[in-house]
């Protein structure tokens, strides 16, 4: 089919091309053929044409190659539109005073009749040319001259394939490219951050700080437990290796060997911190030992703060199963506080809720459900949406004990400062005073009423001595003010 | 208006703030201190909120809570 429809083909070209329009098919063309075929031979062999417009037509179809090939055209007219754009700013240049010239050298040149080579011909042809306007007289023009003769006619074949081509590279090669490489590597560099990682360790270790403030009196045995730890970290999985290869009850032999040096029954968190430990160790048997190290540190961040609390005890009196837990609270302690805390060490023997304070009472923390109940309210009031995740809860507990042993230690400077040594309502509403909760315009009444329940509320206003000890100590001016 | 429409335990409080300061405590004084700790809970939350809605945090988070501690703390020193 195609060469049956060549013969009109080859017919076809040769007069467009000159007749000097050819901005659709030398566009066609030069988007088919361009790889292989430079332009020169292009022009003059216009059967040539034909032929890649064979080729032109399979490569079509496929977009691909329509891409490439307008890649290649793109460059083309990178490195062409600069030419056209100096022929085109040398033609106007050149022919302003030139066609201003050449009636004046004709008008004075009629007697001597002598006309140079160079500038004669071009007016000839351009003559010629725009009269004729035929195949021939370009062949020659283009053969013969380089840039005079071209220019009048050059334009016109080589603008609108550029004009064409100059679209195409703009429109969609850059686009694609473009968007190509912004897809890969926006989406591949931004989704992994560590923020996110890094937080819930630097919150566990927040935390834990705390929580291991009644251990902070013992910091120089905590150091010392450390250090053992340290040196015996890497010891001891391979006495517990030698001894699991052995026999295959491992875990058991040596939670035994724990228990009988412990001095404290609580195995609770060891055991759930060693428990996932054992079977890793019998499961392979030489390879362990930095597996062993491995895996509770990748556990230890699910622990509860108590059990942290618990493996600090257990490390401080058996140094050889606790290592790593050691590890953790101890570095823990060391980077966030120091210690300040009064001289107690008291080991707290239930998982949760038992603290020490530093005078070395135990006491439970305030269930978080309380907690949860108070700030929930509290943030609705204050306009934040949503829910309290388990971190922020925690974080407000966290808060909330902080809080409590300020208020503790206020309150014993004060009754102590008034020789008692029973904190009384007194203590408490010269706090409020000094924490500017209350002043002579918002009574406690006021706040009790607006934050206590009803029963709480009967409980502060009915006995006797609490209204008289508030009317003798604090609020003598709110009490004037009332009766006024 | 009325966060503490339920009972907070009592004794619990009581606890609490015997353990810290090492003193008795008279019969209703842990309700002053419970109504203390709800104001400081509300300086808490509203402080929260603030930090969280200029961080553009979504909500009340850990975080927030955790920079608003310090200040409310200072706050309610005595």
């Amino acid at each position: 089919m195609a060469r049956e429809s060549h013969p009109p083909g080859d017919g076809t070209p040769t007069r467009r091309a000159t007749s000097a329009e050819p901005s659709t098919s030398i566009s066609r063309l030069s988007v088919r053929t361009p790889g292989s075929q430079a332009r020169g031979p292009q022009r003059p062999q216009q059967g040539g044409l034909s032929v890649s417009g064979r080729k032109a037509a399979p490569l079509i179809a496929t977009p691909h190659a329509r891409a490439a090939l307008r890649a290649i055209d793109s460059r083309r007219a990178a490195i062409l539109t600069p030419h056209r754009g100096r022929r085109q700013s040398l033609r106007a240049a050149r022919e302003t005073p030139r066609d201003f010239l050449l009636p004046l050298a004709r008008a004075l040149a009629r007697n001597t009749q002598a006309i140079p080579s160079s500038s004669s011909s071009p007016g000839d042809q351009r003559t010629s040319s725009s009269a004729a306007g035929d195949g021939d007289t370009l062949f020659g023009g283009d053969a013969a001259d380089d840039d005079d003769d071209d220019l009048p006619k050059r334009p016109r074949l080589s603008l609108p394939i550029d004009m064409e081509d100059e679209d195409d590279s703009d429109l969609q090669p850059h686009r694609s490219a473009g968007l190509e490489d912004e897809n890969m590597t926006a989406r591949s560099i931004e989704l992994p951050r560590r923020a996110l990682s890094e937080q819930p360790g630097s919150r566990y270790s927040l935390a834990s700080n705390r929580m291991s403030d009644f251990f902070s009196g013992n910091a120089n045995e905590m150091l010392h437990s450390e250090d053992v730890g340290i040196d015996s970290g890497f010891f001891p999985p391979i006495n517990d290796l030698n001894e699991e290869t052995l026999n295959f009850g491992p875990g058991d032999i040596s939670a035994y060997e724990r228990l009988d040096s412990d001095a404290a029954g609580h195995r609770v968190g060891e055991e759930s911190g060693f428990g996932i430990e054992v079977p890793d160790m019998n499961e392979s048997t030489f390879m362990i030992a930095p597996q062993v190290q491995d895996s509770p540190t990748h556990q230890a961040p699910e622990f509860s703060e108590s059990e942290y609390a618990n493996e600090i005890l257990d490390a401080r009196s058996d140094d050889e199963s606790d290592q790593e837990p050691a590890e953790h609270n101890a570095s823990r302690e060391d980077v966030a506080e120091p210690a300040t805390h009064g001289t107690a060490e008291h080991r707290a023997k239930k998982k949760k809720s038992i603290k020490v304070s530093k005078h070395g009472i135990e006491y439970p923390s305030l269930p978080p459900a309380v907690v949860k109940r108070l700030a929930q309210t509290f943030a609705k009031t204050s306009g934040a949406k949503g829910k309290i995740s388990p971190d922020t809860l925690k974080a407000i507990v966290q808060a909330s004990d902080w809080f409590f042993e300020q208020l503790g230690d206020d309150l014993q400077a004060y009754a102590k400062h008034a020789g008692r040594k029973t904190i009384e309502e007194s203590d408490m509403l010269t706090l409020m005073r000094r924490q500017r909760q209350t002043n002579p315009h918002t009574t406690p009444f006021a706040l009790a009423q607006r934050y206590l329940p009803r029963e709480l509320l009967q409980e502060l206003r009915m006995p006797p001595p609490i209204p008289l000890k508030r009317r003798r100590t604090a609020d003598v001016g709110e009490e004037h003010e009332d009766v006024t | 208006m009325a966060p503490g429409q339920k009972m907070y335990p009592r004794a619990t409080v009581k606890k609490i703030v015997k353990a810290h300061s090492n003193c008795n405590l008279s019969k209703n004084v842990d309700v002053m201190i419970f109504l203390d700790y709800a104001l400081f809970m509300q300086n808490l939350m509203k402080e929260a909120t603030i930090g969280a809605k200029q961080g553009g945090e979504r909500g009340i988070t850990a975080r927030s809570v955790r920079k608003a501690t310090a200040d409310s703390l200072a706050k309610f020193k005595g």
